[in-house]
């Protein structure tokens, strides 16, 4: 079987056992990417030559070694582009490194390449990006999700091991769940922000999109810790997740939040979902019913606060110091004004006005520091409800993958399939999703579990035992 | 220059001071000035996409010290705030800065006598012993240099990101005399901290000014014009002259004083219109998500209150309580706090202290010496006043024994054998030139005998020319009275 | 309360973005719909809402120089630069 649909868990013994070396698995993966990546469009950059050298070079002994991992275009890699998407990072070559990709560096990884994303972040769809449209592995007419839809289509479309995303409102996990790949969201502060491109700095958090939870797991003890360049990573010590795989779930209180489960839901999903709670009862956990009253309130909490943060995040584009410039600007305002107008796509400039709008003098009040108290109130709505359960079990996305371009001319609609990913990202927990079923038509069905903040470990041993007493990270995509 | 007796001006200082760190507010660059271009610069300093500001704690504690040394309410938790607004010098088109839980809020800053302007420190304006209140200081970022060619500007970010404490005063001041004193006591306060040069010619204390004015008995302010580009206190206190004087003449004429910035020309002596802005800038200030607020209750306050020093007003009264000096002098050694401990060392064990003080700020300040490596030792000083005060040396000979201190220094007992100096204070030996005075002037005596006191003097000096003036005065004065007499 | 009309122009404007006129008309409906499903926050009843209590010890940066970006690297992205300086067109003030 190609290396390309292996695990990293799988690969690393087989690498240490001096069975294959890190060349076979690029070549395997090289293969795949030559037969599929035109389709799906994951990646924006490939770094072919330099992964190649580096597989020469790998130190085999570290956590990853020789393992290669693709980048979302956000995060920044010393020499290589950072596009996040846009025309107005035309050029841009990354003077440093992410801590976070410091960190993969400093375990033995290789950089494969960078994936596809929605402009700055800012989508749910991945059809947001100025570099084309990514496809979903299972079925090419419809989105992969966003914003990371290219890590999540590269990872479950077999032309990457795993890679590494970013996720403001849910964009690690539901492309995760509408690819059928595992994607995790650390509490907020887990993983350092330094070098990932800001979008709202309060929320965003890097994560991993893997095959399997025990590679996610294997991800996070690389990355998580405290950073000093990052003034928002926590202070406890280094941890090590997942030591202990002996997937029994007794005794796990698990939550049903009932705002989670609306009448006139997509009945696939609550089927699958259902299922997957029936699985836990079965198992020795205890279902416990659940209210999150503030939920109906997240999004416009979300599209306030993130776009007001982003606005501010943005205005470094400018055309000034990297990145494109406007030609023959008149004077400096010239300069802003074509910069920004010619270099950011529609739904950039969309939520820059809006986030402009809500901090602006009279308004900011009604808006901006609202939002802020209400989002106090989401975040003791968890706080009371881990009190009553270890575990929260939710559907990722409201419905499985839409075709692209069904979406794109009405953003309320788009903003609104973020409803349950959005909150956990407005209280700072953490969340992942993994597969948990497939519609008639064989698009994948995502599961949300979601701890309690810096309850990963917890949220990691159920994903684990669910995820190994079923078949579903097993399906492969059409070809 | 004072203000008709119709008019009073009201007016507000803004300064901003450069904090003497080793990096720069969120970074760890080099904080310093005059090396080449881009040299000190980093991606968060940078502005790079995916860089995130930490904050320096000696900033924080400097501001802190600030607030402590001028009597503020400091915040037991501190904020920092995103002020939005687009300009070439801004690496992320927004400024990190303090707007709703500054550092620091209120205090004072009391106006030094003798750091107003030379020309008016005899007047009541002076001596009132006002303080004016504070507002706030908070703590931000510096923006980068700009340098302006005919069509295009270039952009130096090493200052981007420096750590520049702002400090806001009430709008307590009254004259541009007052002005002067507040800038140049306040720098006394930062120079005692060690917080900063704050020189305002070298751009390390730069300075906005509001001001207005009012019929003397209104309590509403007038129209408020803010001042730009002072680079000097002389300069503040020209602006503001200048400014006052043009807007009682506009509100006499009855014309409406423009709500604007103006722009002070030094060379042309005026204020000017800049550029008007249609709008009042919308800054959109909300809380850095990047930057946890800090807790100064853990340590940092702690750490400040250990830093305090001898604050000027109280190391002045100190000065004039055990050394004896002036108020003029306490001033002038408060400035120049290294001179101060030389002098303290100098007068420590003088028992003339006020003869030390004299000697130090005329004689020797006057040789522009460096107190820290000058050779000529503190010690030297109390040691010449003594060997006056025992009457080894007369006054006239101390003078020649300072100035060869001044020359080549040594210590004056070595100097006083070197110059064979020594007072003669025998009295056999003073009887000898009195004797020899006496037979030498006759009708100097017989004028004396006759009643004329002062003819004496005549013997006196005739004694201190054959001794070479070193026969001690006093004991001649008395020597030469008895023989006289009998 | 309805959802006010935005002067799109104008906060465009501080946003330095220039808009088409079929951006503007665009945008202002999207963004009327968008703010309209915001009314609902201003009935949440916030009372007192509980402040998160900052660490005891804020992870601050200790004053000791690190290295910087050496100069090539720094202006090895910049548009225009001249003399080590980054180059904008004419300031107006």
């Amino acid at each position: 079987m190609s290396l390309a649909y292996e695990t990293i868990a799988t690969l690393r013994r087989r690498i240490l056992s001096k069975e294959i070396h890190p060349r076979d698995i690029l070549k395997d993966l090289f293969t795949q990417i030559d037969a599929r990546e035109k389709t799906l469009h994951a990646y924006t950059y490939l770094n072919r030559e330099s992964a190649l050298a580096d597989a020469e070079k790998a130190d085999l002994s570290l956590p990853l070694g020789g393992i290669p991992i693709a980048l979302k275009d956000n995060l920044n890699a010393l020499g290589d582009p950072c596009t996040c998407a846009s025309k107005i990072l035309e050029g841009y070559k990354a003077p440093y490194d992410a801590t976070a990709v410091s960190l993969l560096r400093q375990a033995g990884s290789i950089l494969l390449g960078r994936t596809n994303m929605d402009e700055f972040a800012m989508g749910s769809s991945t059809e947001n990006s100025a570099l084309g449209l990514t496809r979903n592995p299972w079925d090419s007419t419809r989105i992969p999700g966003g914003s990371s839809g290219g890590s999540a289509a590269a990872v479950a479309g077999r032309i990457a091991l795993a890679a590494l995303g970013s996720d403001t409102g849910g964009s690690i996990r539901q492309p995760a769940a509408l690819c059928g790949c595992v994607g995790l969201k650390p509490t907020y502060g887990r993983i350092s922000r330094y070098g990932l491109v800001a979008f709202a700095s309060s929320l965003d958090q890097i994560g991993p999109l893997t095959r399997t939870v025990e590679d996610s797991a294997l991800l996070l003890s690389v990355l998580a810790g405290h950073d000093p360049r990052d003034n928002t990573t926590d202070l406890r010590p280094p941890e090590k997740f997942l030591t202990q795989k002996n997937g029994s779930v007794q005794g796990l209180r698990v939550g049903l939040p009932k705002e989670y489960f609306l009448p006139g839901m997509d009945s696939e999903t609550e089927s699958a979902i259902r299922s997957a709670a029936d699985w836990f009862k079965k198992n020795g956990a205890t279902l416990v019913d659940v209210s999150l009253p503030h939920t109906p309130t997240a999004i416009a909490v979300y599209y306030i606060l993130a776009t007001a943060e982003a606005s501010a995040n943005l205005a470094r584009f400018d055309g000034v110091r990297y990145g494109r410039r406007a030609t023959d600007a008149r004077d400096v305002l010239d300069l802003y004004h074509r910069t920004r107008s010619e270099g950011f796509g529609a739904e950039v400039k969309r939520r820059i006005i809006l986030g402009t709008f809500v901090l602006s003098q009279g308004y900011a009040d009604a808006y901006y520091r609202q939002a802020q108290k209400v989002r106090a109130l989401l975040r003791q709505d968890f706080e009371k409800a881990f009190t009553q359960c270890d575990l929260l079990l939710t559907p990722t996305s409201p419905e499985p993958a839409f075709p692209l371009g069904e979406r794109t001319q009405d953003p309320l609609k788009m903003y609104l399939a973020d409803v349950f990913t959005i909150s956990t990202n407005l209280a700072g927990n953490g969340a992942i999703s993994l597969p948990c079923g497939f519609t008639k038509s064989n698009l994948p069905i995502g599961l949300q579990l979601i701890g309690p903040r810096f309850g990963e470990e917890t949220i990691l041993r159920a994903a684990h035992a669910f995820e190994q007493a079923h078949e579903f990270f097993q399906r492969l995509p059409p070809s | 220059m004072s203000t008709p007796a119709k008019w009073e001006a009201v007016i507000g200082l803004e300064v901003h001071v450069q904090l003497l760190t080793q990096t720069k507010m969120f970074c760890g660059c080099t904080n310093h000035y005059g090396d080449a271009p881009t040299s000190h610069v980093c991606p968060v300093c940078l502005g790079l996409p995916g860089s995130l500001p930490v904050p320096n704690e000696e900033a924080i504690r400097l501001t802190l010290l600030t607030g402590l040394m001028l009597g503020c309410t400091l915040a037991p938790v501190a904020r920092f705030d995103r002020k939005n607004y687009f300009y070439p010098d801004m690496p992320k088109n927004y400024q990190i800065s303090q707007y709703d839980d500054p550092l620091c809020a209120g205090g004072q800053v009391p106006l030094d006598p003798f750091l107003f302007p030379k020309e008016i420190q005899d007047t009541a304006e002076a001596k009132a012993g006002r303080a004016i209140r504070l507002t706030r200081i908070h703590l931000e970022e510096d923006v980068a240099k700009s340098f302006h060619f005919e069509d295009r500007s270039g952009i130096d970010f090493n200052r981007a990101g420096t750590p520049l404490m702002e400090i806001v005063s009430e709008a307590d001041l009254r004259t541009p005399g007052e002005a002067f004193s507040f800038l140049g006591s306040l720098r006394q306060v930062l120079l005692a901290g060690h917080v900063s040069h704050a020189d305002m010619e070298k751009g390390q204390m730069r300075c906005d000014v509001n001001v207005s004015v009012r019929p003397i008995s209104q309590k509403e302010f007038g129209t408020k014009v803010e001042l730009k580009n002072l680079n000097s206190t002389s300069g503040v206190r020209r602006a503001l002259t200048y400014e006052i004087a043009r807007q009682i003449a506009a509100c006499e004429k009855g014309e409406a004083i423009a709500h604007e910035t103006r722009r002070w020309d030094d060379e042309a002596g005026a204020t000017f219109t800049m550029r008007t802005k249609e709008k009042a800038h919308d800054y959109r200030y909300f809380p850095d998500p990047d930057l946890l607020p800090v807790r100064t209750d853990q340590g940092l306050l702690e750490a400040a209150r250990a830093r305090l020093p001898e604050l000027p007003t109280v190391l002045q009264a100190r000065l004039i309580q055990a050394f004896g000096v002036t108020a003029y002098q306490a001033s002038v050694l408060g400035a120049d706090r290294v001179l101060c401990a030389y002098f303290e060392k100098a007068a420590a064990q003088a028992k003339s202290k006020a003869t030390v003080a004299n000697w130090i700020l005329n004689d020797f300040l006057s040789t522009q010496p460096d107190p820290a490596t000058t050779p000529i030792l503190p010690e030297f000083f109390g040691e010449l006043a003594d060997l006056v005060a025992d009457g080894t040396i007369n006054s006239a000979q101390a003078k020649k024994v300072f100035a060869e201190l001044m020359a080549n220094p040594a210590s004056p007992r070595e100097i006083v054998k070197r110059l064979g100096l020594a007072q003669i204070s025998d009295a056999s030996a003073l009887g000898a030139y009195c004797d020899e005075a006496i037979a030498a002037n006759p009708r100097s005596v017989e004028d004396y005998r006759a009643g004329k006191t002062n003819a004496i003097n005549a013997l006196k000096g005739f004694v201190m020319k054959k001794s070479q003036g070193k026969a001690n005065p006093l004991q001649v004065d008395e020597i030469l009275k008895a023989k006289l007499s009998a | 309360m309805s959802a006010p009309q935005i002067n799109i122009s104008d906060v465009a404007s501080l946003a330095r973005l220039t808009l088409t006129p079929e951006e503007t008309a665009k945008f202002s409906a999207q963004l009327t719909q968008i703010l309209g499903h915001m009314e609902t926050l201003s009935q949440i009843a916030t009372g007192a809402v509980p402040e998160v209590t900052p660490p005891a010890q804020p992870a601050l940066r200790q004053d000791i120089p690190t290295p910087s970006l050496s100069i090539e690297a720094a202006l090895s992205n910049a548009p225009a630069q001249a003399n080590d300086l980054i180059l904008v067109p004419r300031i107006l003030e």
